[in-house]
C-alpha cells in the first residue's frame, strides 16, 4: 500500500474541504471494505484518505410516514436488524441481506455501497476502469468477460455496477443527498449512476469534493417490493444479476411498476420496458416471465456472457413475484 | 499517528503509519499472532477479530480507524487457562485440522452465538457464510458451534 | 487414563495439537521473528514465453539498500531440484510460463520492497506459447524437448485389438477435467537464514523437508549436513505444498545469503495464486467394447494431462492417473496409453488425488454410458464387472485381499436410499418443469503409498526415543499438515507401547533431528509412516525386555522404570525402522506391470443434486460417502479427512474454475476463484467397512486422497439422472450447463 496521509473529518464541511479538485488526489474512507483492497493493490493510491466515519451527521435511520433515511455512514448489519425496513421496505432490507457475511455487514455502509468501485477483474489487475492495455487494446471484448456486462456495454464500458443497493433504490424512486464545498445537492438515484468516459472519471455523478451524505427513500406505503439476486454460490461472491422491483396494485392488476436491474451494465438498469410489459396485467408466472423477458430484449452478450442474460430474466420474473407475494 | 487501542483487556498506544492495517497492528506491533492473514481481501475470515463487540476482517480495517476501540483476538477468549466454550468445542469435536482459519472461524462463531444463542444447523451454516476452511468440508465445525451452544446454555 | 490396557486405536481422541490450535498459539512461519530480519519479494514474467531483453530498476528508489537477486547470484545449480531438474530457480535468458520468478528482492522494509517490487521490468520479446494439449501434442510449437512430451505410460493386459470385432456394443466417449487450485488457507512462506559459514537453514510451510533439503543442496553446492530444513506449523497443503516450497525456499536462501540476514519470503493470496501449482487439467478418451450382458471385454483408454512448463511431479502424477484409469474392474483386456505434455501454463502439481481424481471422473462417466448403451441399471453393469479376491487389475495385480464391492455397492445404495429416491425423484421430475431432482454414485479404488517401486526407493526410516521419564517422541519427518498426523501416529504408538497417548509426542520434523521418513503425500502417513511407527515402537519394548528391564507384560510404572534405568546406564533409548516391503510385491517399471500398490482402499459415494433448468444451477442436496479403508485408527478425524475431500470435490466439480487468459490464471483471488462455503455444503454422511490390512499399523490403509476420486463422477452422473443430458466435462458451472442445454 502507497503512503496516504490520514485525515480524520468529524462534520461534513471539513471533509469535503478535504477531498481535492481531482479524481485520485483524496479518497472517503468509511467502511474501508472494498477501498483498503484496492489500495493494497496499488489500483487505487490517494495522496490523502478521508476518515468520515467520525461524522456524527451522516449516521443514523429515520422513518417517518413519509419515507425513509439511510445516512450514509448506516451499515448494513443496522439495516439488516431494522425490522421496520424489513417490514416496509423488502427490497431494501433484501438488497442487504445479499451483502454477504457478518463481517462486512458489520463494517461496510450504505454509502459506500454505492461507491465501490467495479469487481471487473481487469480493473483489478490494474488495467483502468475501461480495461484496456498498455497499448490502449481493449481487453474485454477478446478477454475473459464472463461476468460483464450484457446491457447498456456499447460503448468502452463493460465492467457492471457492483452496488447491492441500487436497483432497489431506483424501483424506489430514492434521492441520494450529497454535499459539497457550496452545499448539499439531491440526485435521483437512477441519475446517480454514469458511465464513464475515460480513466480519469468516475462512475457516479459525484464531484471529487463531493459525498453522498444521505439517501432518502419516498414512503413505500401501498407499494409492495422486492430485490432477488441470482449468484453462483449461495454466500460471498457478489451476484451475477439483480433485480428490484416496485409494484403498485389495483386488486390484481398491476397499476404502476417500477424495475431495476443490477450487475448487468455499467449502470444499474432502470428498466421501462420490464415495466410496461407488467403494467395493466396481473401478476402471474407468464406476466412475470414476459416483464423478465422484456428486459433482457435488448441485451447484448458479449463472447462468454449470454448466460447472464438468462439469469437476468429470471432475476426479474422472480422478484415480480416475490414483491407480489 | 497515535493511536489507542485496548486488545483483550490490555490498553496499548502505538505511534503508527496510517497505512497499517489493524491485522498487522495486532500481530506485528502487539505480537498477538493468533489472529492470521489467508486472502488479504476480506473473504477468507481467518483474520476475524471483534471490534468493539462486532466480527470484522481485520486485513481491510485500518489500524488507525480501531483508534479508542475495544478489540478482541483469539487470545483474549480463554479465561485464565479455561478455554472458552467455542475453542472447546472446535477441539473437542474436531471442528479444525490444519488450524489456520480455526481462530477467525471461533471468533465469528462467538459473535454467530451472542446474536444467537441457539443456532439451528443452518443458521450456523449460514452465520459463518463469511470463513472458509479448505479442510473441514464444514461439518465438524458445525458439530462444534452447536457443543458450544449447548454448553453456554447449560452454564 | 492410568490403565495401560485401554485401546487407544480406534478411538476418537483429541487432536495433539488441538489446543495451541484454539488458542492462537500455534505458531506458523509468519508468525516467527528474527533478529534483524529483512523481507523477500519476487518479480515474475508477465508473459507466457518469452526471451528475456534486459531487467530494469526503475523509479525514484533507493536501490542500493536492496538485496537483488538474479540467475546469476546461483552458485550451484539453476533448478529446482526435483525428478529432472529441468525448471529454472529463476529464470536466464528465457521465461516459459507467466508468473515465472526472474529476480528476488530483499529489503527491511515490507512497504517499500512493494514498490521495488513493482518497479522492476522485465523487457520481454514474446514467443510464441501453448496453452492447450492439442497444440501440445500437434507440436505447433516446440516448447520442451523434442516433442513437448514429459512422460508416456503404456499399461497393457490382454489385447485390446483382438475383441472389438466380436463385441456386441462399442461405447465412447470423451471427458475433461479443469485446473484446480489447492486454495490451503494459509498461503506459501519460507524464512531463511544462510551463510558461508553455516550453510543454509529455512523454516517453512512445507509438507516434505527432505524435498527441500535435496533442493537446497542442489542450489547451492552444499553438503548435507550444512543444509537444514524445519517444518513450521502448516495451514493445509493437500499437495500444494509438496513441491512448490522447494522453490520458495531457494529464493529465501538466495536473498538471504546475499544480505547477510535472515529473510522472511511470504507469498500473498493473489501471487500464491498465480504462481504456484495447480491440479492437472485432464482428457480421458475411453473406447470400451461390452457384450449383451454387460460384461466389459475390452477397455481402451487415452489419459493425457496438461503438466506445464516444466516436468516437475507429471510424470508421478500420469503414472497413477494412468494406473486408476481402469478403475476396480476386471476386465481381461485393457490398453491405457497416458501421456503428460508441456504447455506454457505455470507447471501442475500435486494435489490430493495425484492423477486419479481425473481418471477416476473419466471412468465412472463412462461407465454409466455403457450401461445405458447395454441396457442396464449403472449399479448392475458395474456388479457384473467388479474385481473379486484372485482376480487382477490392469496392470495385472492379483487381489490377495478379501474384497467385497458388491456388499459395498449394495449397503451405499441403502444407506443413501438410493432405489426409493430414484422412483421418487422420476415422479416429482414429471411434474415439475424447474426443479429437476438426480441420485447418481461412483464406485472406485484409491492406492496408498508410493506407486510401483517408489516405496522401495524411498528406503523410509523412522525412529522413536524415550526419555527417562518414560515419555516416547516419535522422530519423523512426515509432517503435520492439518491432516492429524500427530494424533494417529501418537494413537499407533501409544497403542504398540500400551502406554498412555498423553506420554507420546513428536518431534518437530527437523532435517538435522528427525531422519527421513519420506514425503508427507500419497495417503502414505499412516500405511507405511505408521507401521514403520508400531515397529519402532516395539523395537523400543524389545530392547527393554533383551536388556532384561521389562516383561512382555507391564505396567506404567514398571514401563517408566524400565526406561529410567536403562538410559541411564545406556545414555539414551532409541529405536529405528526402516521400510521394507511386504512379501509377494512385485513391480515392473519397464512394462508397468504388477503390484502397483500395496493396498488399496475401496469406495462406493453416492450424491443426490437438485438441477434448476431456470438458472441451470446445480445444489448437492446429500452425499454418502462409504468406504473400506482396514482399519480406523481414529473415527471423527478419519471422517473429518473424508468429509474435506469431499467438499474439495465437491469444488471441483461444480465451482472451482481457473480462468485462463493467455496462460495467466484471471481469477486469482479468493473474490473469484470460488471455493464452498459452510451454506454451499450439504451434510457429508461418512460410514466406514473395516477388512484390517495385513501390512498397515493395526491393520490401516491410506485413506486422504480417496475422497477426492469419487464426488465428481457420483455428482455428474445426478445430474444426468436429474436432467437426462449427459455432461462430461468440469467444473460444471451454471453456464457450461446452460449452453449444453440448449445446443
Amino acid at each position: 500500500m502507497q503512503k496516504f496521509e490520514y485525515a480524520n473529518a468529524t462534520t461534513i464541511q471539513q471533509a469535503v474541504a478535504l477531498l481535492g479538485n481531482t479524481w485520485g488526489e483524496a479518497e472517503v474512507l468509511a467502511g474501508g471494505t472494498d477501498l483498503l483492497a484496492l489500495m493494497k493493490d496499488y489500483v487505487v493510491a490517494p495522496k490523502r484518505l478521508v476518515n468520515i466515519k467520525d461524522i456524527k451527521e451522516l449516521k443514523g435511520i429515520t422513518m417517518t410516514a413519509n419515507g425513509l433515511r439511510l445516512g450514509s455512514l448506516v451499515t448494513f448489519e443496522e439495516v439488516l436488524d431494522n425490522a421496520a425496513i424489513k417490514r416496509s421496505y423488502p427490497a431494501i432490507w433484501q438488497a442487504v441481506a445479499g451483502v454477504t457475511s457478518p463481517q462486512i455487514r458489520n463494517m461496510g455502509t450504505v454509502g459506500g455501497d454505492l461507491c465501490q468501485r467495479p469487481r471487473c477483474w481487469y480493473y483489478r489487475a490494474g488495467y483502468g476502469i475501461l480495461a484496456k492495455d498498455e497499448n490502449g487494446k481493449a481487453l474485454v471484448p477478446d478477454g475473459d468477460n464472463r461476468y460483464h456486462a450484457i446491457l447498456g456495454n456499447e460503448g468502452e464500458a463493460k465492467y457492471v455496477n457492483p452496488s447491492s443497493l441500487a436497483p432497489a433504490l431506483i424501483s424506489l424512486m430514492a434521492k441520494i443527498k450529497v454535499a459539497g464545498p457550496k452545499g448539499s445537492r439531491e440526485i435521483a438515484a437512477d441519475q446517480f449512476f454514469v458511465t464513464p468516459k475515460s480513466d480519469n472519471e468516475r462512475e457516479y455523478a459525484l464531484a471529487p469534493n463531493e459525498i453522498v451524505t444521505d439517501i432518502l427513500i419516498p414512503s413505500a406505503s401501498g407499494v409492495k417490493t422486492a430485490t432477488y439476486e441470482v449468484r453462483q454460490r449461495e454466500v460471498l461472491d457478489w451476484p451475477l444479476a439483480t433485480a428490484s422491483v416496485a409494484l403498485k396494485l389495483d386488486g390484481k392488476t398491476v397499476k404502476s411498476a417500477k424495475i431495476a436491474l443490477g450487475h448487468v451494465a455499467p449502470v444499474p438498469v432502470d428498466s421501462d420496458a420490464a415495466a410496461k410489459a407488467l403494467v395493466g396485467k396481473a401478476v402471474t408466472e407468464d406476466t412475470a416471465e414476459a416483464a423478465g423477458a422484456a428486459a433482457v430484449a435488448n441485451a447484448r452478450a458479449l463472447s462468454r456472457n449470454a448466460y447472464k442474460i438468462q439469469l437476468a430474466k429470471v432475476a426479474v420474473k422472480r422478484a415480480i413475484l416475490q414483491a407480489a407475494g | 499517528m497515535k493511536i489507542n487501542v485496548t486488545i483483550n483487556g490490555q490498553a496499548h498506544e502505538a505511534d503508527v503509519e496510517p497505512r497499517l492495517l489493524l491485522v498487522h497492528l495486532i500481530r506485528d506491533v502487539v505480537g498477538l499472532t493468533g489472529t492470521h492473514v489467508g486472502c488479504e481481501t476480506s473473504i477468507c475470515g481467518a483474520c476475524t477479530v471483534h471490534l468493539n463487540g462486532r466480527a470484522v476482517k481485520s486485513c481491510t480495517v485500518l489500524a488507525v480507524q480501531a483508534n479508542g476501540a475495544e478489540v478482541t483476538t483469539i487470545e483474549g477468549l480463554a479465561n485464565n487457562g479455561q478455554l472458552h466454550a467455542v475453542q472447546e468445542g472446535f477441539w473437542e469435536c474436531h471442528g479444525l485440522q490444519c488450524g489456520y482459519c480455526t481462530p477467525g472461524m471461533i471468533m465469528a462463531s462467538c459473535a454467530l452465538l451472542k446474536d444467537n444463542p441457539n443456532p439451528s444447523e443452518g443458521e450456523i451454516r449460514h452465520g459463518l457464510e463469511g470463513n472458509l476452511c479448505r479442510c473441514t468440508g464444514y461439518q465438524n465445525i458445525v458439530e462444534s458451534v452447536k457443543y458450544a451452544a449447548n454448553k453456554l446454555q447449560g452454564a | 487414563m492410568s490403565t495401560n490396557q485401554t485401546q487407544i486405536v480406534g478411538q476418537s481422541i483429541q487432536r495433539k495439537e488441538g489446543r495451541d490450535k484454539v488458542t492462537g498459539a500455534m505458531r506458523y512461519v509468519d508468525d516467527l521473528l528474527f533478529p534483524e530480519m529483512w523481507f523477500g519479494a519476487t518479480v515474475r514474467s508477465p508473459i507466457a514465453r518469452g526471451r528475456i531483453r534486459s531487467i530494469e530498476f526503475t523509479g525514484n528508489l533507493p536501490w542500493h539498500e536492496f538485496t537483488i537477486v538474479t540467475a546469476k547470484d546461483i552458485s550451484g545449480q539453476n533448478c529446482t531440484a526435483l525428478i529432472l531438474d529441468d525448471q529454472p530457480c529463476l529464470a536466464d535468458k528465457f521465461v516459459n510460463h507467466a508468473e515465472e520468478p526472474v529476480v528476488l528482492l530483499a529489503h527491511p522494509d515490507k512497504y517499500l520492497l512493494e514498490e521495488a517490487r513493482r518497479a522492476v521490468k522485465i523487457d520481454i520479446e514474446p514467443l510464441p506459447a501453448l496453452f492447450t494439449m492439442d497444440d501440445a501434442l500437434n507440436q505447433t510449437e516446440i516448447i520442451w524437448g523434442d516433442d513437448n512430451v514429459f512422460k508416456t505410460f503404456l499399461v497393457e493386459k490382454g489385447n485390446v485389438d483382438d475383441v472389438w470385432a466380436s463385441a456386441d456394443f462399442i461405447v465412447e466417449g470423451e471427458y475433461e477435467t479443469g485446473a484446480q487450485e489447492q486454495l490451503y488457507i494459509e498461503p506459501n512462506g519460507m524464512i531463511a537464514m544462510a551463510n558461508a559459514d553455516d550453510g543454509v537453514t529455512v523454516w517453512g510451510s512445507l509438507q516434505c523437508p527432505y524435498y527441500v533439503h535435496k533442493a537446497l543442496l542442489k542450489l547451492f553446492g552444499l553438503p548435507p549436513d550444512k543444509v537444514r530444513v524445519i517444518q513450521a506449523a502448516t495451514g493445509g497443503g493437500f499437495g500444494g505444498k509438496e513441491e512448490y516450497p522447494s522453490m520458495i525456499a531457494g529464493h529465501a536462501a538466495l536473498l538471504a545469503w546475499k544480505a547477510g540476514k535472515p529473510v522472511k519470503l511470504i507469498y500473498d493470496r493473489a501471487e500464491d495464486m498465480a504462481a504456484t501449482t495447480k491440479r492437472h487439467p485432464s482428457r480421458t478418451r475411453h473406447r470400451t467394447a461390452v457384450n449383451k450382458d454387460g460384461k466389459l471385454l475390452a477397455m481402451d483408454i487415452e489419459f493425457v494431462i496438461d503438466g506445464g512448463a516444466y516436468a516437475t511431479l507429471s510424470s508421478v502424477v500420469l503414472s497413477r492417473g494412468t494406473i486408476h484409469a481402469a478403475g476396480p474392474y476386471a476386465c481381461d483386456n485393457v490398453r491405457v496409453r497416458s501421456k503428460a505434455v508441456a504447455t506454457n501454463h505455470p507447471p501442475h502439481g500435486a494435489f490430493r488425488g495425484f492423477g486419479a481424481p481425473q481418471s477416476i471422473f473419466a471412468l465412472e462417466r463412462h461407465l454409466n454410458k455403457v450401461a445405458a448403451t447395454v441396457g442396464l441399471r449403472p449399479e448392475e453393469l458395474r456388479r457384473r464387472n467388479f474385481l473379486h479376491e484372485g482376480q487382477t487389475t490392469a496392470t495385472g495385480q492379483v487381489i490377495r485381499e478379501k474384497l467385497d464391492l458388491d456388499g459395498l455397492l449394495t449397503r451405499a445404495l441403502e444407506l443413501s436410499d438410493y432405489h426409493a429416491k430414484k422412483e421418487r425423484f422420476a415422479e416429482h421430475n414429471a411434474t415439475n418443469a424447474t426443479q429437476k431432482k438426480g441420485i447418481g454414485f461412483a464406485t472406485f479404488l484409491h492406492g496408498a503409498g508410493f506407486t510401483g517401486s517408489g516405496e522401495r526407493f524411498l528406503e523410509s526410516v523412522v525412529g522413536i526415543e524415550a526419555t527417562a521419564t518414560g515419555n516416547v517422541c516419535i522422530l519423523v519427518a512426515s509432517t503435520e499438515i492439518g491432516q492429524g498426523t500427530n494424533t494417529i501416529l501418537s494413537q499407533i504408538a501409544a497403542e504398540a507401547l500400551r502406554l498412555d497417548y498423553e506420554m507420546i509426542e513428536l518431534a518437530q520434523p527437523d532435517t538435522a533431528n528427525v531422519p527421513n521418513s519420506g514425503p508427507t503425500v500419497a495417503s502414505r502417513t499412516c500405511m507405511i509412516v505408521g507401521k514403520l511407527v508400531e515397529s519402532a515402537a516395539l523395537g523400543l519394548k524389545q530392547t527393554l525386555v533383551q536388556s532384561g528391564l521389562l516383561t512382555d507384560d507391564y505396567s506404567l510404572d514398571e514401563w517408566r522404570q524400565a526406561c529410567a534405568i536403562y538410559i541411564a546406564e545406556h545414555g539414551a533409548l532409541k529405536s529405528f525402522s526402516k521400510y521394507e516391503a511386504p512379501p509377494n510385491i512385485f513391480w515392473n517399471d519397464e512394462t508397468y506391470q504388477g503390484d502397483a500398490y500395496g493396498a488399496y482402499a475401496w469406495a462406493v459415494y453416492v450424491a443426490e443434486v437438485t438441477v434448476n433448468l431456470v438458472t441451470y444451477e446445480t445444489r448437492v442436496d446429500d452425499f454418502v460417502a462409504l468406504q473400506e479403508v482396514g482399519k480406523v485408527i481414529n473415527p471423527v478425524l478419519a471422517a473429518g479427512q473424508i468429509e474435506g475431500g469431499v467438499a474439495q470435490a465437491i469444488g471441483y466439480a461444480l465451482y472451482e474454475n481457473v480462468v485462463w487468459d493467455n496462460g495467466t490464471m484471471r481469477n486469482n483471488q479468493m473474490t473469484n476463484y470460488i471455493m464452498p462455503t459452510s451454506e454451499d455444503l450439504p451434510p457429508i454422511r461418512v460410514f466406514f467397512e473395516e477388512n484390517p490390512y495385513t501390512y498397515g499399523p493395526s491393520g490401516a490403509k491410506g485413506i486422504g486422497e480417496l475422497p477426492m476420486d469419487g464426488p465428481a463422477p457420483a455428482i455428474l452422473n445426478a445430474i444426468e439422472s436429474a436432467i437426462g443430458v449427459r455432461v462430461n466435462c468440469i467444473p460444471l458451472l451454471p453456464e457450461t450447463l446452460m449452453k449444453v442445454m440448449n445446443a
